[in-house]
């Protein structure tokens, strides 16, 4: 059962790989949610260096996100305009995010940073969630619709320059912040090992005030490109990809994602979505512990070849 | 991997050994190791090595209690950083750090007793033995109060990662003078040129040093991944990236509902 990955230079059971691809694809299946976030830190629970964690995800996650966008595109469910503008701010994010990343595995504080990061992320993506469903399924008991944000006519937005007719978002806006929204979506692809469709999402529909049935196919386009570019950049500069470990993750997730969304268009899903809420706010706290408990060992070594 | 019998080595060494230095025939060592090449394949989880040898020209009545045997396995040289947390606003943060350039990656020190009593600190640091392999610090501006803290944490560390094994039990002798140490070899060894050596001390005294080199290497598909990482990453990391895709564009079409 135990494999030995060449990168991580570690050897780990890889039935176990294999079922914590296949869960996180399962959850991604069911809630129709990138599995980044919550594959980075499972990783590194069960002994992965964060560096690898981080670096190995970029491909699993643009596999995990081809076969949307493919479908997406055919139906066309992309703008591809809005798409690559998006990608140009999200290429200069991945260069930039793993230039930062190699400085703070330089300085000896990438574990911190990546910790640091998925406690703000986790638990604010994972507050969010519990707030929504619980104020949806009160709503629902009540007999009434929960209210959503209002779109009004005129934001910060529309005054900025350079702008630009998306013809399939059905908008007159600067390129600018679409390009920024890419541009932190790659550092953090970078240096968290996610694909960022939590953030991009909600910002393209309240922000930017996309239409809502072309925002998952253009997140979906985004984070593909911007994987496959955090990929080979993270392999050139700080060979933290390991294949191995990429294959075995995107083989258990494939099935996950397809029986997760068989099983999640059956299930009820505010009880649910407050479930991986609490699950997510679980996780974020458990990273939180680790941040602030006193170590076994205060001093840590690191070995690097000559 | 190759797996001789010791017992094999053992009387093929015994019928092989011709002293080769006769003032020196009286005191003297043969000695061999189980394997002089470790292949890190894709299921290996660590594994051990057996040095063993006997004691030559000495009587065997007394040779365990006036000799001393050392055996060292010791790994390619690495550079080991140690650094320290210190609590920054509630959250433990790597602040003070210290280098140690050209140590082993990874060294056994196996014993008849602990190795500060068989040899004088100055046989210690010229054969680099025991703790000694930390070598010089990097770092000036760390005391020297403090220069000793991280020393004793890299050893702390590196052992806890059995990287780093000190036992002044290490050797177990079989018969009056056929001894053998058993090394544990963890699955995060670096790969690279090994040194299996042997040590024959009386008194204080180096009688006889053998040296014979080990290879630990990856093998197979896990190699030629790692090379393929390091000496052209740029195709690896596209090759990775299209390989990806393949697999998640096959399961869609594998997997596509109707």
């Amino acid at each position: 059962m135990e494999i030995y990955l060449p990168i991580a230079e570690i050897s780990v059971n890889w039935a176990m790989i294999l079922a914590m691809g296949a869960a996180v694809g399962f959850v991604s299946g069911v809630f129709g949610l990138g599995g980044g976030f919550l594959m980075t830190p499972m990783l590194v629970f069960y002994g992965v260096p964060p560096a690898i964690a981080v670096g190995t995800e970029a491909p699993v996650i643009a596999a995990a996100s081809i076969s949307g966008a493919l479908s997406r595109w055919r139906g066309g469910g992309i703008d591809p305009k809005m798409g690559f503008v998006m990608l140009c701010g999200g290429l200069v994010g991945s260069l930039a995010g793993v230039q930062i990343f190699a400085l703070l595995q330089g300085l000896g504080q990438i574990e911190l940073v990546v910790t640091a990061g998925y406690v703000l992320l986790l638990g604010s993506i994972g507050t969010l969630m519990l707030n929504e469903s619980i104020r949806t399924i009160l709503a629902a008991r009540r007999g009434t619709s929960p209210a959503t944000g209002k779109r009004s006519q005129h934001n910060w937005i529309h005054g900025l320059p350079l702008r630009v007719r998306f013809r399939r978002s059905k908008l007159y806006i600067s390129v600018i912040p679409p390009a920024l929204l890419g541009l932190i979506v790659g550092i953090l692809a970078a240096i968290l090992g996610v694909g960022g469709g939590f953030l991009m999402i909600p910002a393209m529909i309240y922000l930017l005030r996309m239409p809502t049935n072309i925002v998952v196919g253009t997140s979906q386009f985004q984070i593909l490109f911007v994987t496959v570019a955090t990929t080979i950049l993270h392999a050139v500069t700080n060979q933290t990809v390991d294949l191995t470990l990429a294959l075995l993750l995107i083989i258990g997730g494939v099935g996950g994602v397809q029986w997760g969304v068989r099983v999640g268009s059956r299930l009820k899903g505010e009880q649910l979505r407050a479930l991986l809420g609490i699950l997510v706010v679980l996780v974020a706290c458990r990273l939180l512990v680790e941040l602030v408990s006193s170590p076994d060992d205060i001093f840590s070594i690191v070995v690097g070849a000559r | 991997m190759r797996n001789h019998s010791p017992i094999f080595l053992i009387a093929s060494l015994l019928l092989l050994a011709v002293p080769l230095n006769p003032a020196y025939a009286a005191q003297d060592i043969v000695s061999g190791v189980s394997t002089d090449l470790i292949q890190i394949s894709s299921d290996f989880t660590g594994t051990e090595i057996v040095i063993f040898g006997a004691l030559e020209g000495t009587d065997p009545a007394t040779a365990i209690q006036d000799y001393d045997v050392v055996v060292v396995l010791r790994g390619p040289e690495v550079e080991l950083t140690v650094r320290r947390k210190e609590r920054f606003l509630g959250i433990w943060i790597n602040r003070a750090q210290m280098g140690f350039g050209e140590m082993p990656g990874y060294y056994y020190l196996g014993s008849t007793g602990p190795i500060e009593e068989i040899a004088p600190p100055q046989l210690l640091n010229r054969f680099q033995l025991g703790a000694e392999i930390l070598g010089e610090t990097l770092d000036a501006e760390i005391g020297d109060e403090d220069a000793m803290l991280f020393r004793t944490a890299a050893v702390r560390n590196l052992a806890r990662e059995q990287l780093f094994v000190e036992t002044p039990e290490g050797i177990e002798f079989l018969s009056q003078t056929l001894f053998r140490s058993r090394i544990p070899v963890p699955a995060t060894v670096p790969q690279g040129e090994y040194h299996a050596e042997v040590y024959l001390f009386r008194d204080g005294t180096l009688l006889t040093l053998q040296s014979s080199p080990v290879f630990v290497d990856k093998t197979g598909l896990g190699r030629r991944i790692y090379e393929f990482a390091y000496s052209s990453s740029l195709a690896y990391g596209l090759f990775t990236a299209l390989l990806s895709c393949t697999l998640g564009w096959l399961g869609f079409l594998l997997f596509r509902p109707r």
